[in-house]
C-alpha cells in the first residue's frame, strides 16, 4: 500500500529507495518535504501533505539520517509510524559500522541491500494492523442467564416487596390521603391472610399490594410524629419573629455624620501641618517651568546588580552538578534524551516567550528543535544547554533568513526597462505606521534617482490624504526638481474621501503608466483582520490591480496578536481572489523597532507565519529611520538573556 | 653545550632534592601540561591550514551528486541537503595531493549559515550553477555569488574561484561564454543596488561597504582578486545513470590547485 520508502541521508545522498507502487518518483515529494518542513523548523508534528500523498518522517540525529514514507492521502494506514520505528532501529544496527568509521565514504561507497529486510518488516506491520473479524454475538447457551435455575429467578415475600416498596412510594404518595384511613382496617385482615398461606409461595397481586401498603402506612406514621413535632418549634419560631434591626439603618443622615462639625469648613481648625517644601517639590535644582526627559539608565548595570545575587547561589548547585555532566561527557559519548532537554526546552521557551515570541510559535519551534536533537550524541566538554541553546539560534537565524530575493532596487530597475512602474501595496491594521513608513521608503527611493507616485487610497481616515500631501510637499523640499533634471520625484494622487480605494488605485497605476513614474506606492486604510467587509474591500484591492509587491506591515510591538493579524490577513487575501495563484503577503515591514529594547519575538513570529521576509524595519519617525533587517543582531537579542 | 648546562642542572637538582619530593612533582606536572599545549597548538596549527574545497551553489545545481562523482564515480540519488558533508579527495596529479572536498546545501535559508562556517579553510570555492535554468535563475544565481564575493574574509584570503556549468548534458544548457557575460552585467548593477540598500540593524557591521571591483568600469571577473574560470561539465555524463561524468575541466582544475 505504500508508494515509496526512502532512507537519506541529512548531506543528501539516498541510501536505499523502495518504489511500492508504479507512480511517480520519490524524489518531487521528498523535496516539498525537506523544504517546508525541516528547513522552517516546523518539525513538531511528523507528518506532510503534499498533493495526494501523505509523507511521514523520522530523523536519526545521531548518524544524521531521515527515513520518509510515503502513501496516499485517502488510505489510513495505522502501521506506518510502527514501520518506520522499526525500519530505523533495524537499519541503523545493520549498518552501525558504515555511519561510525568510515564517515562520509562510507555513505558514498557502502550498498545498502535493504530490501529483504525491508519487505520482512513490512509484511510483519501488515499483518499486525489487519482488521479483526467483527466480534460474534454470543449465543444464548453461553450467556450467564441460561445458566440460572428456574427457582432464583421466582420472586419471594423477602426480597420484592423491598423494591416493590420504593416504587410504590411514588405512586402511592398522592393516595396516601384516602387510603390512609381504609388501610389500617385491612391491614390485620391482611397480616393474617399472607401468613396462613405461607406454604403458598405465589401469593396474589392484590394481597401483595395491601401489604406494601400497610408496611408503607406503618412507616408514614411513624414518619408523621416525627414531622408533626418539627412544625411546633418552628411556629414559636414564627410568633417570636421580629424586625430585623440594622446597626445603621434606622438612623439618619444626622447619625451618620461623624465629621467633626466644629471643624468643617473652618481653616483656623485645621492642624498647621508641618509643610516641608523640599519633599513636596524633590529635586530643588530643577529650572522651574522645564520638562525633562526620561532619564535612562543603562540596562547593563541595573542588569548586573539583579542578575549577580541569584547567580551566587545557583552556582554552587550548578557547579556539582555540572562537573557530573562534563565528567559523562568526557567518559563516554553521551546521546541526548528527551527527558534531558524537556527542562532546557521549557526554559527556552518561556525566555522566548518573555521576549514576545507568540506562544503557539514558540512552543512549535521548541518541539521542532527537540525532534532536531533528539539521540544526538553531544561532543566533549558540551552541556545539554550549550547544545540545546547552540541549536535554537541556528533555527532562529534559520528562520529569518529570506526565502526569497530582497533587493527592491533590483526589481524596480527591471520594472523600469519594462517601461512599466512597479506598484507597492501597504497594507495592515490600523496605526501600525503605515503611511509613515510609506513616507521613509518613497524617501528613501528618491535618494536612488526613482520618481514615486504615491496613491492615497485611504479614504477613510479623517486626514489621510492631507497627511500624504504633508510628506509630498516635504519630500519635494528636500528633493527639489532643480536636481533630479526638472522632474518632480514625488506626486500625490488622490480623489478625496469616500471613494472606492481599488478605483483609485487602477486609476492611479495608469496614470504612472502615461506620465512615466517609476514606482508607485498604495496606501491602504488600516482595518482589522476580523472585519470581513474591509477584508474583501482590500483582496479585491490587490487582485484587480496585482501589485507586484505586497507588503503587510505590523508593529514590532504585537505579541500573539501577530499571529492572528497575519493568518487572517492572508486568507482573505487568498480566498477572494480569482486567480489560481492567489497573491499572498510577499514581504513584511517591521515598524516601531526604536520602542522595543530587546524584546524583538515579533519578527520571529511574523516570519515563521509566513515565512516571507522582512523587507524593511523602521526605527523611528524622520525619513532616514528606515534600516533592513540583520538576522545575526536579531537573534543576539533575542538570546541574550 | 651539556658542559654549560651541568653545574646549572646540579644546581637546580639540588635545590629540588632540598625543597622535598612534592614540588618536584608538581614541577613536572606543569613541565607536562606545558608541552601537552605546545603539541595540541602544533597539531591544530596543522588542522587548521587552508585545505578544504567547497561546493556551493542554488538549490538543485547538482553539488551533491558532483560531490559524489569526484569521490566515488558512481552516480547517486540525491535529495535536498541539510547539512554538510565532507571528504577527503585525491586529486590525480602528480603530487597526488589530498584537499577536503566539502559539499554545502544551497537552501536560502542555511547557505549563509554554512558560509561563515566554512569560509575561513576555504582554498578554493567551486561555485555550481544550473546551466539549463540559468535564464530564469539568473538573479538569484547573481546574489549569491555577490554575497560571497563581498564577504571580508573571502576577499582576504582570494581562495581560487571555479564556477562549473552543469547539467550541460541537456540539449538548451546555457554556454560557458554565456553565463559569463550574463553574470558580469547582472553583479555590475548589483554593485549599484546593494550598496544603496538600507543599512543594516545595528550600524552596519563592516564600515564601509566592500566595492566590487573598479568604480566607474563595468563589472569584470578580472578585476577580483582571486583568479576567476569557467568551466562546462555534466555530473550525470552524458550517457546517463551508468555511464561517468564529463568533467575532465573541473577535475583538471582541481589537480592544479591541489
Amino acid at each position: 500500500m505504500l508508494d515509496f520508502f526512502t532512507i537519506f541521508s541529512k548531506g543528501g545522498l539516498v541510501l536505499w529507495c523502495f518504489q511500492g507502487v508504479r507512480g511517480p518518483a520519490a524524489t518531487a515529494p521528498v523535496n516539498a518535504l525537506i523544504r517546508s518542513v525541516l528547513l522552517q523548523e516546523r518539525g513538531g508534528n511528523n507528518s506532510f501533505t503534499h498533493e495526494a500523498l501523505t509523507l511521514k518522517y523520522k530523523l536519526d540525529n545521531q548518524f544524521e539520517l531521515v527515513f520518509v514514507v510515503g502513501f496516499q492521502k485517502i488510505l489510513t494506514l495505522t502501521y506506518v509510524d510502527k514501520l518506520i520505528d522499526d525500519v530505523h532501529k533495524e537499519f541503523r544496527d545493520k549498518y552501525r559500522n558504515e555511519f561510525q568509521q568510515k564517515g562520509a565514504l562510507g555513505l558514498l561507497n557502502g550498498t545498502f541491500d535493504f530490501k529483504d529486510d525491508f519487505m520482512r518488516l513490512l509484511r510483519d506491520a501488515e499483518e499486525s494492523s489487519k482488521v479483526r473479524a467483527p466480534t460474534v454475538m454470543k449465543t444464548f447457551e453461553q450467556s450467564l442467564k441460561s445458566q440460572k435455575t428456574v427457582k432464583c429467578m421466582i420472586e419471594t415475600r423477602g426480597e420484592k416487596p423491598k423494591e416493590k416498596v420504593k416504587n410504590k412510594k411514588n405512586k402511592g404518595s398522592k393516595r396516601e390521603g384516602t387510603e390512609a384511613v381504609a388501610a389500617p382496617a385491612k391491614a390485620p385482615a391482611g397480616d393474617k391472610q399472607p401468613s396462613a398461606s405461607g406454604e403458598k409461595e405465589e401469593l396474589t397481586k392484590d394481597e401483595i399490594l395491601q401489604k406494601n401498603r400497610e408496611e408503607f402506612f406503618k412507616r408514614h406514621m411513624k414518619a408523621g410524629e416525627k414531622s408533626s413535632k418539627s412544625p411546633k418549634p418552628d411556629a414559636q419560631k414564627e410568633k417570636g419573629k421580629k424586625p430585623r434591626v440594622w446597626d445603621l439603618g434606622n438612623s439618619n443622615a444626622k447619625v451618620l455624620d461623624y465629621s467633626n462639625s466644629a471643624t468643617n469648613g473652618s481653616a483656623e481648625a485645621c492642624p498647621v501641618e508641618e509643610f516641608d517644601p523640599d519633599t513636596a517639590l524633590g529635586d530643588r535644582n530643577r529650572e522651574p517651568g522645564r520638562l525633562y526627559d526620561l532619564e535612562y539608565e543603562s540596562d547593563d548595570e541595573a542588569e548586573e546588580k539583579v542578575i549577580q545575587n541569584p547567580s551566587k547561589p545557583s552556582s554552587k548547585k550548578g557547579g556539582l552538578g555540572g562537573m557530573f555532566g562534563m565528567l559523562k561527557g568526557l567518559v563516554g559519548s553521551k546521546s541526548l534524551t528527551r527527558e534531558d532537554m524537556d527542562p532546557v526546552l521549557e526554559k527556552m521557551k518561556d525566555h522566548l516567550i518573555a521576549k514576545n515570541v507568540a506562544a503557539e510559535i514558540a512552543v512549535q519551534l521548541c518541539e521542532s528543535v527537540a525532534k532536531k536533537l533528539e539521540g544526538k550524541v553531544m561532543g566533549t566538554f558540551t552541556t545539554v544547554t550549550s547544545t540545546v541553546k547552540q541549536a535554537l539560534q541556528e533555527a532562529l537565524v534559520q528562520i529569518l533568513q529570506p526565502q526569497r530575493r530582497v533587493d527592491v532596487l533590483r526589481d524596480v530597475m527591471d520594472a523600469q526597462r519594462n517601461r512599466r512602474p512597479y506598484v507597492v501595496t501597504f497594507c495592515g491594521v490600523n496605526g501600525v505606521g503605515k503611511s509613515t513608513n510609506l513616507a521613509k521608503i518613497s524617501f528613501w527611493l528618491i535618494e536612488n534617482g526613482f520618481s514615486v507616485l504615491i496613491a492615497a487610497c485611504d479614504t477613510f481616515r479623517a486626514g489621510a490624504v492631507e497627511q500624504l500631501r504633508t510628506h509630498t510637499r516635504r519630500l519635494n523640499a528636500l528633493h527639489p526638481p532643480e536636481s533630479h533634471g526638472g522632474r518632480t520625484m514625488v506626486q500625490l494622487y488622490e480623489k478625496g474621501y469616500g471613494k472606492d480605494a481599488a478605483g483609485i488605485a487602477m486609476e492611479a497605476i495608469s496614470y504612472a503608466r502615461n506620465q512615466g513614474f517609476d514606482v508607485v506606492l498604495v496606501d491602504t486604510a488600516g482595518r482589522m483582520q476580523d472585519n470581513a467587509p474591509l477584508m474583501t474591500a482590500l483582496a479585491k484591492l490587490i487582485a484587480v490591480n496585482a501589485p507586484d509587491l505586497v507588503l503587510f506591515v505590523g508593529e514590532a510591538l504585537v505579541g500573539n496578536e501577530a499571529v492572528d493579524q497575519l493568518v487572517k490577513f492572508n486568507k482573505a487575501l487568498a480566498d477572494h481572489s480569482m486567480a489560481q495563484t492567489p497573491r499572498l503577503i510577499d514581504g513584511i515591514v517591521l515598524t516601531k523597532f526604536d520602542t522595543i529594547d530587546d524584546k524583538v519575538g515579533a519578527a520571529i513570529s511574523m516570519t515563521y507565519i509566513t515565512s516571507k521576509p522582512i523587507v524593511f524595519v523602521g526605527t523611528g519617525q524622520t525619513y532616514c529611520d528606515l534600516r533592513s533587517l540583520n538576522a545575526k543582531a536579531v537573534v543576539a537579542a533575542l538570546m541574550k538573556a | 653545550m651539556t658542559a654549560g648546562l651541568e653545574p646549572h642542572l646540579a644546581v637546580l637538582r639540588g635545590e629540588l632534592g632540598a625543597s622535598g619530593p612534592a614540588l618536584l612533582s608538581v614541577l613536572l606536572a606543569l613541565i607536562v601540561v606545558v608541552v601537552t599545549i605546545v603539541i595540541w597548538r602544533c597539531v591544530q596549527g596543522r588542522r587548521s591550514g587552508r585545505r578544504a574545497v567547497l561546493l556551493l551553489g542554488l538549490c538543485d545545481a547538482g553539488k551533491t551528486l558532483l560531490f559524489a562523482r569526484l569521490l566515488t564515480g558512481k552516480y547517486r540519488d540525491t535529495q535536498t541537503s541539510i547539512t554538510d558533508t565532507s571528504a577527503v579527495y585525491r586529486a590525480n596529479n602528480d603530487k597526488s595531493t589530498n584537499v577536503t572536498l566539502i559539499d554545502l546545501p544551497g537552501h536560502e535559508s542555511l547557505r549563509l549559515q554554512f558560509l561563515e562556517r566554512f569560509k575561513a579553510a576555504a582554498r578554493a570555492i567551486v561555485f555550481v550553477v544550473d546551466s539549463v535554468a540559468f535564464q530564469r535563475e539568473v538573479k538569484d544565481v547573481a546574489e549569491f555569488l555577490y554575497q560571497i564575493l563581498i564577504d571580508s574574509t573571502v576577499l582576504k584570503n582570494a581562495p581560487a574561484l571555479l564556477i562549473a556549468c552543469n547539467k550541460q548534458d541537456v540539449t538548451m544548457a546555457k554556454s560557458a561564454k554565456l553565463i559569463q557575460q550574463q553574470l558580469e552585467k547582472e553583479l555590475n548593477t548589483l554593485r549599484v543596488t546593494r550598496s544603496a540598500a538600507p543599512s543594516s540593524l545595528d550600524g552596519s557591521v563592516t564600515g564601509v561597504p566592500a566595492q566590487l571591483g573598479k568604480k566607474g568600469k563595468e563589472f569584470d571577473f578580472s578585476q577580483l582578486p582571486m583568479k576567476v574560470e569557467f568551466v562546462e561539465c555534466s555530473a550525470r555524463g552524458s550517457k546517463g545513470e551508468e555511464g561517468d561524468a564529463d568533467f575532465e575541466g573541473l577535475e583538471k582544475w582541481l589537480a592544479k590547485i591541489a
